[in-house]
């Protein structure tokens, strides 16, 4: 059996990001690290972008994540690979994971810099509420 | 009695004055007209100060001032004596003549300051034989309480414009406390009842030596009785401080009129202030609440495809059964890799491994695989779950917050409310005066809470005394040797029982007449005739003036009007009264006017064909219309002006 990857990376260059004082303090704030990766590998999955990092920070510890933490990425995997065959292939699951985390936090990061302080989650509910509505339909 | 004259030597503005009050046959009217600062209303405080010793209607101005002349001050040398005295003549029904007479020396030291000597009052009478008899000490005190008694003066020697505030503070405790006074029932309670109940104690204290059980019941009545009278007492006190309270009450209430409570204002901004910290505090959290929500389920529903995804994918293996797997794909590619068996070990041979590639065929994926998706099949479900709750939930933190912000700003609006209503009122007297009516206002209702329980235990310390007294007589009628006493003490008691009896009749008769007499004058002195139906003084004692459609106008009575009404009344104390003694009243009419101040002057002039009446009034009160009434009835007419120097009060005949 393959050893598990133990924790999950970022770029090097997106830690300022996720340290952005919207980002960490307003956006993502009282989140945890791996709520905050979760959520900008959602970013960078609706958004059909995925980066490959450049150099690697451990980002937070694979124990971390819950049953349904793990799930989310692994669907994302699933759905990214086609298949559940990589499923038991953890690093290739996780890798999947950062590259879109790390396409995600640099959309944020434009989203956030290009908009009005306070801005961000009228855009979010909107564009959440037409979510909704698509998956109801 | 009347006042013959007044001689004022030394005495504030008056260095050396006499104002003669001579009667005709028909009127014994007299004013004496000086512009405000003159010595007007000194004239009203010689007279109490030869009298009773005080001056009760000083202005703040004169407070300050020595009794004595500044003039007289002024002109005397250091160390030299100053003779300040005020001489009442009066002459008696029986045309007796009596002088009171009050003298104070005074010194001027080193340092010009006035030091008081001492004060001295005797009264100047004529004996049987024609002889000048000069009496001092009590008995002189006894001759001023038999020509005006000092409780009852504020009747004869007022001030007119005091007269309204009399009337508006007046409850039926005070009415009947001058009823009371006036109609001398106090003699009564005060000399008759007390002495009845002297001699009764001393015959019930003779029993009880004859016979111990007398006495012990005699010592029981003594002390039920004295603790009834404590009771009493107590619940007088009360009624005083609430009737205290109620007068302070109007007099604030008055003062803060149109002018709104900065106090309670303050404390409801504070608490709207507190009120708005907290509601901001609970949107902010429940912004955040909000915030968590979008992106919570926002992760959930941007990764909804991927979801719908593998809901499906384990959908279609579980119908193909390959949820879960039979047989463990890398347990099988682990056989073949070691071309063994790894359960027992044995190597697989031609058949074996063309069975294990067959398995592998079938088995699609490794158990762990297999496990991931199990597992991540609950969680499916919760992100579908949550993906639906999401609009409803969201809609409900949304609504939580819009009437957050409601309130929010429904308490902004009430701030700048209150503060537009506090702008310009930031007086700190304001507050005082607000904190004054409510120190009254609790006095009152704690005054109202203890009198409730003190009524009650008056009920019970009357039980008690009518228990010791029939304890009492049951020892007396059983002791032969206090037969004798036994019938003094039964006359003694019935005796009382009569006295008070009698006080209460004369107190209703006193009040009926007083009444009668009110309504009469006040009638004849108020123009608005078709206004007002009738008067009454009620079981309590309390005033009441009825309109012509039938209900109670007391309140909405005008300044004037009341003063009317209160001259009615104190015009009807004398009628009541039986004291032939003189009225003086300083300003009678400042505050009336119109055809409410000729009516006053008329019925003045016809209470003066029989009773001595003194006015003192101002240029402005002796107007045309009242010059017009009172002059031709007037027997003396004064001007007073001051001198050049202002020290001295000029009296001038008219």
């Amino acid at each position: 059996m393959a050893n598990l990857p133990d924790r999950l990376y970022i770029d090097k260059a997106d830690r300022v990001l996720y340290d952005n004082d919207i980002i960490n303090n307003e956006i993502l704030y009282g989140k945890t690290r791996k709520d905050q990766f979760l959520f900008t590998m959602a970013i960078g999955f609706k958004n059909k972008v995925k980066r490959s990092l450049e150099s690697r920070e451990g980002f937070f510890l694979a124990k971390d994540l819950h049953t349904k933490d793990e799930a989310l990425i692994d669907i994302v995997a699933v759905y990214d690979n086609g298949s559940v065959d990589l499923l038991h292939k953890r690093e290739d699951v996780y890798r999947i994971a950062e590259e879109y985390a790390h396409a995600g936090i640099r959309l944020l990061y434009d989203e956030v810099s290009s908009g009005q302080p306070g801005s961000y989650f009228k855009k979010l509910e909107l564009e959440l509420t037409k979510l909704v509505e698509s998956i109801n339909k | 009695m009347r006042i013959e004259k007044i001689i004022l030597k030394n005495y504030r503005q008056f260095r050396q004055a006499k104002i003669s009050f001579l009667r005709r046959n028909d009127s014994d009217l007299h004013y004496v007209i000086g512009t405000n600062g003159t010595g007007k209303t000194n004239i009203l405080n010689a007279i109490n100060w030869c009298l009773y010793n005080d001056e009760p209607h000083l202005s703040k101005d004169s407070q300050r001032l020595p009794v004595v002349n500044l003039q007289t001050i002024d002109k005397i040398g250091i160390g030299k004596d100053i003779e300040v005295a005020v001489e009442v003549w009066a002459e008696t029904d029986d045309d007796a003549k009596v002088t009171f007479k009050r003298q104070a020396k005074f010194i001027k030291s080193d340092d010009g300051q006035i030091i008081h000597q001492g004060t001295k009052f005797e009264l100047m009478t004529d004996d049987e034989r024609g002889n000048t008899k000069i009496i001092t000490g009590e008995e002189a005190d006894g001759w001023v309480e038999r020509f005006v008694p000092k409780s009852i003066r504020e009747f004869f020697f007022f001030d007119g414009e005091q007269l309204d505030n009399y009337f508006k503070e007046a409850t039926g405790q005070n009415i009947q406390h001058a009823v009371f006074q006036v109609s001398q029932i106090d003699l009564l309670e005060n000399r008759v009842e007390r002495k009845l109940q002297e001699i009764l104690d001393d015959y019930t204290k003779d029993a009880g030596k004859m016979n111990p059980k007398i006495e012990i019941a005699r010592a029981k009545l003594e002390q039920a009785q004295s603790q009834l009278n404590e009771v009493q007492k107590r619940i007088e006190e009360c009624k005083k401080q609430i009737e205290i309270s109620r007068i302070k009450i109007v007099e604030f209430a008055d003062k803060l009129k149109g002018v709104p409570d900065i106090e309670a204002l303050d404390q409801e901004k504070q608490l709207l202030l507190e009120n708005f910290k907290n509601t901001k505090d609970l949107l902010k959290a429940k912004k955040i609440e909000k915030e968590g929500l979008l992106i919570e389920c926002g992760s959930i529903l941007m990764l909804w495809p991927a979801i719908e995804m593998a809901t499906k994918v384990i959908e279609e293996k579980k119908t193909k059964r390959e949820l879960p797997p039979p047989v463990d794909k890398g347990f099988l590619e682990d056989i073949l890799r070691n071309e063994s068996c790894s359960v027992c070990g044995r190597s697989l041979d031609e058949r074996s491994n063309k069975r294990v590639h067959e398995l592998l065929g079938e088995v699609e994926f490794s158990s762990e695989t297999s496990q991931r998706l199990v597992q991540m099949e609950n969680p499916l479900w919760q992100f579908k779950e949550k993906a639906e709750s999401f609009d409803k939930q969201r809609k409900s933190t949304e609504g939580e917050i819009t009437s957050l912000d409601k309130v929010l700003n429904g308490i902004t609006q009430k701030i700048s409310q209150i503060d537009s209503q506090m702008a310009g009122y930031k007086d700190e007297q304001i507050r005082d005066w607000y904190r004054e009516r409510k120190k009254f206002e609790d006095i009152r209702d704690n005054n109202q809470l203890l009198l409730g329980g003190l009524l009650e235990n008056r009920k019970v310390a009357e039980s008690t005394v009518e228990e010791a007294k029939s304890e009492l007589d049951n020892e007396l009628k059983k002791e032969k040797k206090a037969k004798g006493l036994a019938k003094k003490v039964a006359f003694c008691t019935r005796a009382l029982e009569i006295v008070r009896s009698t006080r209460e009749a004369m107190m209703a008769e006193a009040r009926e007449r007083i009444e009668i007499e009110t309504r009469k004058c006040f009638f004849g002195l108020v123009w608005k005739t078709a206004t007002f139906k009738d008067i009454k003084i009620l079981p309590d004692y309390s005033i009441s003036l009825i309109h012509k459609m039938g209900y109670e106008c007391m309140g909405s009575l005008s300044a004037g009007e009341r003063e009317l009404l209160a001259l009615s009344f104190t015009l009807a104390l004398h009628q009541a009264s039986g004291f032939d003694s003189p009225i003086l009243i300083d300003t009678p009419v400042a505050r009336i006017s119109g055809l409410n101040r000729e009516n006053v002057a008329k019925v003045l002039c016809e209470v003066s064909t029989y009773k001595q009446i003194v006015l003192l009034l101002t240029p402005d009160e002796h107007s045309k219309d009242v010059s017009k009434i009172i002059d031709g009835r007037a027997c003396g007419r004064y001007l007073l002006t001051l001198s050049s120097d202002e020290n001295q009060a000029i009296l001038e005949v008219l």
